[in-house]
């Protein structure tokens, strides 16, 4: 019997459609700039840092060409604002940072959610705390990202692509979603994806990309801010049309006044929220493998996918039936993917333990959710082999040196 | 409503909800008349706010379109905002605390730029919406909530930072000197580039109150003239003197920002379709 | 081809190790394989040794670490004892670098005096690099007239040194033997 294999993504159809263009060798930062300039990206403004450095390298040369526009921000503080008055003003605008920009960004990333401007965030993760060791993996803002500003009452949009590839399609789509639901949408990559060099195909005429690119458009009209409503695909406000829009840090009306009365705080918040909630499943996007009749299944996200995927391949061969879970879409976290009562093994780039938690909060039995967080180095195959065995015979993770796997 | 506030403000958020005594409302004014001397119209002009009394208060009063900012960085958003929008002028009307303070790298950065905005730094010597406490722009010495045996740290004047930035345009006034703000307003606003007006004005519910000794909007008005001029009434020097008028004119003598980097798209386009 | 070959290249910063890589993955890609690269980055280039890790396969591929090297280059003595232990196929080393091997493994060692050929013919040790690549072309089973159509792509000046260097390491007789 065929494994079965599934990935949901819009562009696991948009590979088919498209098959005119170059074969490369390129890497990460290199298909993310690409993708954002097919998405029609208009104004990159960030600070350099390692490993996104390249992204800011790559946009200052390729945005003059096409007539957009590269700022160099004084930090990241001041590049994510620049993105969101650039988005204001009608142009869609992408930032790119490590953990020490993304945490910097939160100021600017409240501001730009709760007046529903579209903006992308990359976010190419390293080890840390704080500037940790700046040419190793990380995935330790899983959290952060979901909590990316104060105060609560939001929902966010996280991506997380696994190859260079997909981290060009990908970055299309993340800039699609920042225009339908008007928020901002964090691409939570690591300085593997981001380094890494792949073959890359890239569609030699992206103008014939229109039919998968959303466009941006200006609302001109009340409602600036629809109260109460969870409705997507409405136009971004624009400010510069002279429609009288106001945006501000304030809770607001309608209108865009601020306001300091309860029904409005409420009606913000419903629709900052569900706006989300409710079309979560326009967000859904995972790749999974052998689910059917595993045993043990593991779950990753980002360039941890890589390795786990071939060991669950490699333990199926071994005799071990395990199944391959890999999420693209983090935020809103996708509970139902959690719904078979198997064990499941997370694996992150984290001795702290983030992804596993939602697994434990999502799958039907917590105690049978196993982590194995490595700090600073990818899972290898032999490794995450030993844990599925382990797992899914004995129902414990190995021991095996420098691999945590408690949580509490 | 006077004349102006009915032509360029939102009916329905004037008046100002600043304290009685406050002279942001009065500024406002000023600046509106600037406006309107130039006979620029609502769909014009964007206006920007910053944080704390001075942006609260002005926050959504202009009948156009506008933005408050998180604390300090209305420069940031204006820059990105002035990229993709070049063709309107950006007002931003921001307090101490914004451009001096939380927000100080922003404005230096900004005036480096060239970035085509103007600034109109309401200047009330202090964070008087969280209480009164001292800011930068406190005069030292000074008592406030926050520095109550004197404020010991030494002040700036952020005219001073925004010139050795390069701003090309740059102006103080205080809140007694209603024509001089006008006219330095309305040559900022010509400037197609960073301009920069610092204008000084009396808190009367804290920085009069602690520092001055009283609420009472005559003492606090009184103290600003006398400063302004750098003398009493009655013929003595005050402590210290604020120098007002146009402290930096280079108008329109470097190209700003955002034509730069249209000149620089243009150079690259050609260069492209050349074939180099 | 096999279904997943691994490459690893270590050897200090300025001898061309991912410059190398590059045109070795670029060459694959031309071909039609699909390749992975991973390069060593800050602070493990700061500790004495750049790494690239390769993989080409006819597929997709899934995991881009190196776990077990089919193709081991090492070019300096302790980028060959980090790595050692990651490969299991065949060792291609320069002895004026790399001057105490394991004895264990002899037949999986193919000496490449690369820096001496480079001298000898070119009168410059730079030229070891691609003396290099011209075996790993070889022992790969790569298309040479591949890899330098990549290699003129890439490399900007002394495209005839270059390819003669290319030639020379293809045509070595241990390599030729090992292939």
């Amino acid at each position: 019997m065929a494994l079965s294999e599934e990935l949901v993504a819009p562009w696991a159809e948009w590979q088919e459609s498209y098959q005119d263009g170059q074969r490369l060798l390129e890497a990460g930062t290199y298909a993310l700039t690409e993708g954002a300039v097919a998405a029609g990206l208009g104004v990159f403004a960030g600070y350099p840092i390692t490993p996104a450095t390249d992204i800011a390298e790559y946009m200052s040369k390729r945005l003059p060409q096409i007539d957009g526009y590269y700022l160099q921000a004084e930090d990241e503080l001041a590049g994510m604002h620049m993105c969101a008055g650039a988005s204001l003003g009608g142009q869609k605008a992408m930032t790119a940072t490590s953990g020490p920009g993304y945490t910097l960004m939160h100021d600017a990333y409240g501001w730009a959610i709760v007046n529903e401007i579209p903006v992308v965030v990359v976010d190419a993760m390293r080890v840390g705390p704080v500037s940790g060791i700046t040419g190793a993996p990380g995935q330790g803002e899983f959290y952060v990202s979901r909590y990316c500003s104060h105060g609560g009452n939001i929902e966010t949009i996280v991506l997380s692509p696994n190859s260079v590839q997909e981290t060009f399609w990908l970055t299309i789509d993340a800039f699609n979603l920042a225009e339908r639901f008007r928020t901002v949408v964090t691409i939570l990559t690591d300085q593997v994806v981001a380094d890494m060099f792949e073959d890359l195909f890239l569609p030699g005429d992206y103008g014939a990309l229109s039919d998968i690119v959303v466009p941006r458009r200006h609302n001109l009209t009340m409602p600036f801010f629809p109260a109460d409503s969870s409705e997507i695909d409405l136009p971004p406000n624009v400010i510069g049309e002279g429609t009288g829009v106001c945006v501000s840090p304030y809770t607001h009306t309608e209108e865009g006044y601020d306001i300091e009365e309860m029904e409005a705080q409420w009606s913000q918040t419903f629709r900052l929220i569900n706006k989300i909630r409710h079309h979560k499943d326009e967000i859904l996007r995972y790749e999974a493998v052998g689910l059917d009749d595993a045993e043990v299944i593991a779950v990753a996200y980002g360039a941890t996918a890589r390795t786990v995927k071939t060991a669950v391949l490699e333990a199926r061969r071994q005799g071990v039936k395990a199944g391959f879970l890999r999420l693209i879409s983090l935020w809103p976290f996708p509970d139902e993917l959690f719904e078979r009562d198997q064990p499941y093994l997370v694996c992150e780039l984290n001795y702290d333990g983030q992804l596993v938690r939602e697994v434990m909060r999502a799958a039907p039995d917590k105690n049978r959710v196993h982590f194995m967080g490595k700090s600073g180095e990818m899972h290898t195959v032999a490794e995450v082999c030993e844990a599925l065995e382990g797992v899914a015979k004995h129902q414990k993770m190995p021991q095996q040196p420098y691999i945590w796997t408690e949580v509490r | 409503m006077n004349k102006l506030a009915a032509k360029y403000l939102r009916p329905e958020l004037v008046p100002t909800k600043a304290c009685q005594g406050c002279a942001i409302g009065a500024i406002e004014n000023w600046l509106l008349q600037a406006i309107d001397e130039m006979e620029l119209k609502q769909e014009d002009v964007i206006f920007g706010a910053g944080i704390g009394c001075v942006g609260r208060q002005t926050f959504a009063t202009w009948g156009g379109d506008n933005f408050g900012a998180t604390h300090g960085r209305a420069l940031a958003v204006a820059t990105g905002l002035k990229v993709a929008r070049p063709d309107k002028k950006i007002l931003l009307v921001v307090g101490d605390g914004d451009a001096a303070s939380i927000g100080a790298s922003h404005l230096i950065h900004a005036a480096r730029r060239n970035v085509g905005v103007t600034v109109i730094c309401e200047d009330n010597m202090g964070y008087e919406s969280t209480g009164g406490q001292f800011s930068p722009t406190t005069p030292a010495g000074y008592v406030t909530n926050s520095s109550p045996y004197g404020m010991a740290e030494q002040s700036f004047d952020p005219c001073d930072v925004v010139i050795a930035a390069g701003a090309t345009f740059v102006a103080e006034t205080t809140a007694v000197q209603w024509r001089q703000t006008v006219k330095v307003v309305k040559l900022a606003m010509q400037n197609d580039g960073f301009s920069f007006v610092h204008i000084r004005f009396p808190c009367v519910q804290n920085f009069g109150a602690s520092a001055l000794g009283s609420r009472d909007p005559l003492v606090s008005m009184e103290w600003i003239y006398d400063h302004t001029k750098g003398k009493t009434d009655d013929g003595a020097e005050t402590d210290f003197a604020w120098e007002t008028g146009i402290k930096h004119d280079a108008s329109n003598s470097r190209p700003e920002y955002s034509k730069v980097l249209r000149d620089l798209n243009a150079r690259v386009r050609a260069d492209m379709a050349a074939g180099s | 081809m096999k279904p997943r070959t691994e490459i690893l290249i270590s050897g200090f910063g300025g001898q061309g190790v991912i410059r190398m890589a590059l045109i070795l993955g670029r060459c694959a890609v031309d071909q039609g394989q699909r390749v992975t690269m991973l390069k060593s980055h800050g602070t493990e280039t700061r500790g004495g040794y750049v790494r690239a890790q390769l993989v080409i396969s006819p597929d997709y591929v899934d995991s881009p670490v190196v776990e077990n090297a089919d193709l081991f280059v090492a070019f300096s003595a302790p980028a060959y004892r980090k790595f050692y232990d990651l490969c299991s196929g065949k060792v291609l080393y320069d002895p004026e670098m790399v001057e105490d091997i394991h004895d264990d493994a002899a037949d999986r060692h193919v000496e490449i005096p690369s820096r001496a050929l480079a001298r000898d013919h070119f009168d410059n040790a730079l030229f070891a690099n691609m003396v290099m690549l011209g075996a790993l072309t070889r022992l790969a089973a790569m298309d040479l007239a591949v890899m330098k159509d990549v290699m003129v792509d890439v490399i900007p000046r002394a495209h005839e040194q270059n390819l003669r260097a290319l030639d020379l390491g293809h045509g070595l007789e241990v390599v030729a033997r090992r292939a």
